[in-house]
């Protein structure tokens, strides 16, 4: 899959982002306007299950989330991130700072 | 492109082969989407090393594009290759700049934390420390003739040892 796609759905008060394919440094400006944009507007899940390739650009926007959250008061997790999301997490070398949930229900 | 294990008779058959693949990228990031279905398709990988090489050689592969300008020839070659079956896997990017050498210089005496890049909005300097936790070694090796990357993974047989550049 070289393509990414993400939908986004209002999952009661909060927005869940569905993500699938990869997020690389050629396609994650979609997934870092999305993903800001959603922060700044309500408590935000993304589900990151369909993920088939995670760079340090996607990593880079995650934590810019991370701290977009705070600031703005909402919630923010990771979902049932992909093996190869979770291993690029992790590889970090700081991957239990990432807010990862394993369903939508502990988000 | 020869991908996949090599097929033998008789003695051949019986000794470890090298297996190796080979692809010519141009110099661009829309060649990162070409590299993850290259690797995608290596079927020499178990998945956790598939996982490992999309993430370490995209990364790789955006270094290059982005600080190796101009790259000569406007073409970067990759192979993957192991030696042996279960044995260390090892991801070569070839290519000739007369930037990157400087480049990679600046890299290795830098700081390895991430900053905040308030341009882009974003965190960055995450790329290379994630291929170093990633591969058991990372080198670069500059040449008068060919630049060359080295990702080197300790295969399915044991003996992960971590090596520093």
């Amino acid at each position: 899959m070289t393509q990414l796609d993400i939908t986004v759905h209002n999952d009661h008060h909060r927005l869940l982002l569905s993500v699938s394919g990869p997020i690389n440094s050629y396609t994650f400006t979609d997934f870092q306007e999305k993903v800001y944009k959603a922060i700044a507007q309500a408590d935000t899940a993304v589900d990151m299950e369909h993920v088939t390739a995670l760079s340090s650009a996607g990593i880079g926007v995650i934590m810019t989330a991370m701290e977009d959250a705070e600031t703005t008061g909402h919630g923010f997790a990771i979902v049932n991130p992909s093996e190869v999301a979770k291993l690029a997490i992790d590889s970090t070398g700081f991957g239990d700072r990432f807010p990862i949930v394993k369903n939508l229900k502990l988000a | 492109m020869n991908a996949g294990p090599e097929s033998g008779r008789g003695v051949a058959a019986a000794r470890p082969r090298r297996t190796e693949a080979t692809i010519v990228l141009e110099s661009r990031l829309s060649s990162i989407a070409t590299f993850e279905g290259f690797v995608e398709g290596l079927g020499f990988l178990d998945a956790p090393e598939r996982d490992r090489l999309t993430i370490s050689g995209g990364e790789i592969l955006d270094n290059i594009v982005k600080h190796a300008y101009p790259v000569l020839g406007d073409t970067v070659v990759l192979r993957a290759s192991r030696r042996r079956p279960g044995g260390p896997l090892l991801l070569g990017f070839y290519f000739r700049s007369p930037a990157f050498a400087a480049f990679a210089a600046k890299e290795a005496e830098g700081s390895s934390e991430p900053l905040f890049d308030p341009a882009h909005r974003r965190w960055r300097g995450i790329g290379l420390a994630m291929c170093r936790n990633l591969a058991r070694k990372v080198s670069f090796r500059p040449g008068l003739r060919m630049d060359r990357i080295f990702l080197e993974f300790g295969g399915r047989e044991g003996g992960s040892k971590k090596e520093a550049i």
